[in-house]
């Protein structure tokens, strides 16, 4: 899981490198390569690359697709309509011989149209993206997911009596691990109060959103929550937090966005809070240095 | 089953429904392992021995874990949560039933206007079925729009002037104009977009959310609807709650329905000489005789009954909290009208729903009937306009105000389109539109899809899509996948099939909408 995704890719970098150290300078990023490997990197390659072969076919490089499988070759150059490989990508969804199988998200419509064009220009390695004016632009890539805390699970139990003791709700942000956990109070605001936050010091950078709107959450609080390293997403609305205590989360590397409606931030505490160094949504509505803001001419 | 006709049921070794008698189903030697789970989990009213254990097992688990009963699923204390990280935490889904007309409200299609009373060209029609409505109609005489567009804000939505107030937040907005389905008719075209399919007996949207993501808050139902007083009636659509059901799901993933006069939630004060003490003395001896049941048959609503106990008991105080008004500041009775103040209606709704998504209620669907405008449309639509122009602005607003919009997605639209050409007789002041399942339009904001888009296009009449056409599938599609849900993956084993909110036909997830 962790390393095999990216094995085939290398060897698909690797052969490209030996590919493109043979080809003339000034050829920039290829078409096949800017296009066509990362679509069958990601819709192929795990059934036919270097861990499985299915019909004998790899399509982890340009060499391996243009070899063919045991069948023979499945790109013609010139020639989308008689090419098995255009073939099976174009068939309708639930179609026994359609690819990816297995129920797989078929290739979309850009995706498709981008072969068709890599094929009718004559299936090349070397002609570059600025040769095929009509391929449609394909999504972003996906991010790669960045871990934003240590992985929550081996601390499971830790977790379990915290949430016991304390009345309050340690909830995984996803599935992913890494996308660490969210402190929810709305079931029982009553309990995020700033002793609740000083118990949570020990798990505290597990924890990346803090959901304490309508907690008896005071500045007192906030000095602890400024430990919270990896705490991005804080909600604060409808508590009796100032402006002073605003600061305490001037450290904060990550904190993205701060929720203080109707809380008693002053117009000085938003100041501060502006200035935090990843700060990117601010909320303020309802605070009394808001309302001072907006009073003015 | 135990019918004497029933000629296995004389049989004892035949017979799975009581253990004891013979070799349960369950027990069939070479039964895969996933056929006896689902067996399992969806047995009722089939008695075995040993459940008991595993019962109390599970009661004991709950406790453990520090979470009323109600928090867990019937078929165990497994919340699957996000596939991947959400967008959105909540969602509000205000459904105009009756589905109003695109050409008076966001389709705007000026070509139309030179058009006035002509004949819709054949070649547009392709033979489309029509209803029976208009299907005898001689002719087909086209009906521009009798109100006006203008353009609005950074993103330019073209906008019609029924909607002043949604204008202003055009900028909030992601216009979707390609919307199709396949249905005709009204009950069909609602189940299909609150179920995913439009026969019933299928879980709805919500109820989905539910059994994917759980509860934020245990006081307060995870999925609440609300019906809204109507300023006219006219072709009002029947709503049911099959329309907020949870299927084949367990019964505590339905929604919760607030009602628009009197108590918000039927029978949840004490009734007059019942303490609150006496109420929980109640309950608990109920939940200790169903938990008995449940030791002893197993069945798996059971324990649904005793969550919903169990819910409405911590609602007689939640509720009451969420229904006192009194302490929204005025700045909340400017923005929504003074009609916010009186319960049932749609403003009041609106106000309720920014409320349920500050107490971390997933799935808020407000339902505004009476959109379905056959004949004397300009007038009609105009009133409907009037009573929810004002709130739906205001709801987005303060969402965004409030920090909210950011994970909240907030879904406007009906069921289905209407016709360019008018039903019954045109004149210049008033016509009327059939329906028309082959494009409508929708609009989205907050929760992860892009501000200020207009996605998808239809012909000059509207009739047909011309680019980026998005199937129902494709909107809850895209819409688990605002909540961290992969449609693919988001399933429930029933009748032998994993089902899925989107079902077996393809679907996918608009990416071109999503921030
Ligand atoms: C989940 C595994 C899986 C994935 C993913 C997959 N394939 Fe296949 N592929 C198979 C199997 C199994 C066969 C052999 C059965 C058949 O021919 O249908 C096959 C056969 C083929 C063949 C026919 C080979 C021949 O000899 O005729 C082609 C072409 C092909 N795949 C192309 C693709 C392409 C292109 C993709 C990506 C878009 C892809 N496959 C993704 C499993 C997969």
């Amino acid at each position: 899981m962790a390393s095999s995704p990216d094995l085939p890719r290398f060897r698909r970098r690797l052969a490209l490198g030996i590919l493109l150290a043979a080809l003339p300078l000034g050829a920039e990023t290829t078409f096949y390569q800017d296009r066509i490997g990362p679509i069958l990197d990601r819709h192929c390659v795990v059934c036919h690359g270097p861990e499985k072969q299915k019909a004998g076919l790899r399509l982890d490089s340009f060499a391996w697709v243009m070899k063919g499988a045991e069948s023979g070759a499945m790109v013609l150059p010139g020639n989308a309509a008689g090419s098995e490989l255009y073939r099976r990508i174009t068939l309708p969804a639930g179609d026994d011989e359609v690819m990816p199988t297995d129920g797989k998200p078929l290739l979309s419509r850009e995706e498709i149209r981008n072969v068709e064009l890599w094929i009718l220009g004559g299936a090349s390695a070397t002609k570059g993206v600025a040769e095929f004016p009509g391929a449609p632009a394909l999504g972003r890539p996906k991010p790669a997911p960045v871990a934003l805390a240590p992985d929550w699970r081996p601390r499971a139990d830790e977790i379990r009596r915290l949430e016991t003791e304390l009345g309050i709700r340690l909830v995984p942000r996803s599935q992913q691990a890494g996308d660490g956990l969210i402190l929810r109070t709305a079931g029982s605001p009553r309990r995020g109060d700033d002793a609740t936050l000083a118990r949570l010091a020990p798990i505290a950078e597990l924890i990346v959103e803090a959901e304490l709107a309508r907690t008896p959450v005071t500045d007192a609080g906030l000095a602890a929550l400024g430990r919270w390293t990896n705490l991005r997403s804080l909600d604060l609305s409808r508590t009796r937090v100032t402006g002073q205590g605003v600061a305490a989360l001037a450290s904060l590397p990550h904190l993205e966005a701060l929720n203080l409606t109707d809380s008693a931030v002053d117009a000085a505490g938003i100041q501060r809070a502006r200035a935090f160094p990843a700060l990117r949504r601010l909320w303020a509505f309802g605070a009394p240095g808001m309302v001072a803001t907006e009073a003015r001419p | 089953m135990h019918s004497p006709e029933n000629p296995f049921a004389r049989d004892p070794h035949l017979c799975s429904d009581h253990a004891g008698e013979g070799p349960s189903i369950w027990n069939l030697p070479g039964l895969p392992d996933a056929l006896r789970r689902e067996w399992l989990a969806l047995e009722t009213r089939r008695h075995f021995l040993g459940r008991g254990m595993q019962a109390l097992g599970w009661a004991g688990l709950a406790s453990l874990l520090g979470r009323p009963l109600a928090a867990q699923t019937a078929a165990g204390p497994a919340v699957l949560g996000p596939h991947y990280a959400p967008r959105a935490k909540r969602a509000i889904y205000l459904f105009m039933a009756g589905s109003p007309s695109q050409f008076e409200t966001w389709d705007h299609k000026p070509v139309l206007q030179r058009m006035f009373d002509q004949d819709l060209p054949e070649s547009v029609r392709g033979g489309q079925v029509l209803t029976g409505m208009t299907a005898s109609q001689a002719r087909f005489p086209i009906a521009p729009s009798i109100y006006k567009f203008a353009q609005h804000g950074q993103a330019g939505h073209w906008v019609s002037e029924l909607f002043p107030h949604t204008a202003r937040i055009g900028d909030e907005l992601c216009v979707l104009k390609s919307l199709h389905t396949e249905a005709i008719n009204h009950e069909p075209a609602i189940l299909q977009l609150t179920t995913g399919n439009m026969f019933p007996g299928r879980p709805s949207l919500g109820s989905w959310l539910s059994y994917g993501l759980g509860a934020m808050n245990d006081e307060l139902p995870t999925f609440v609807v609300m019906t809204s007083k109507m300023p006219h009636r006219t072709n009002v659509q029947a709503l049911s709650n099959r329309l907020w059901s949870s299927g084949f799901l367990s019964p505590e993933h339905a929604a919760v329905s607030l009602r628009s006069a009197g108590d918000p939630v039927l029978h949840l004060n004490n009734p007059p000489g019942v303490s609150g003490d006496v109420r929980r003395a109640m309950i608990d001896g109920v939940n200790a005789l169903n938990r008995q049941l449940f030791e002893r048959v197993g069945d798996a609503e059971t324990n649904a009954r005793i969550a919903q106990y169990e819910m409405a008991f911590r609602m007689q105080s939640s509720v009451p909290e969420l229904a006192d008004l009194s302490s929204e500041p005025q700045s909340t009775w400017d923005l929504y009208g003074e009609k916010a103040k009186e319960p049932g209606t749609y403003a009041y709704n609106c106000l309720m729903a920014r409320r349920l998504a500050e107490r971390g209620v997933r799935f808020t669907q407000i339902f505004l009937r009476s959109w379905d405008q056959h004949s004397n449309l300009p007038r009609n639509i105009k009133l409907m306009a009037e009573e929810s122009d004002q709130a739906t602005a205001a709801l987005v607003t303060d969402l965004k105000r409030r920090g909210l919009l950011d994970d909240t997605l907030v879904v406007w639209g009906g069921e289905f389109g209407r016709t360019c050409y008018s039903q019954g007789v045109l004149t210049a002041e008033n016509y009327g539109r059939d329906h028309h399942p082959r494009c409508f339009s929708m609009w989205l904001a907050g929760g992860g899809v892009k501000p200020g888009l207009s996605f998808g296009e239809t012909d000059d009449f509207s009739y047909n899509i011309v680019k980026d056409p998005v199937h129902i599938r494709d909107l809850h599609a895209t819409m688990l996948h605002l909540f961290g849900l992969d449609h693919n993956r988001l399933s429930f084993r029933f009748q032998g099939l994993d089902q899925r909110l989107t079902g077996v036909l393809p679907a996918k997830v608009i990416d071109g909408i999503l921030a």
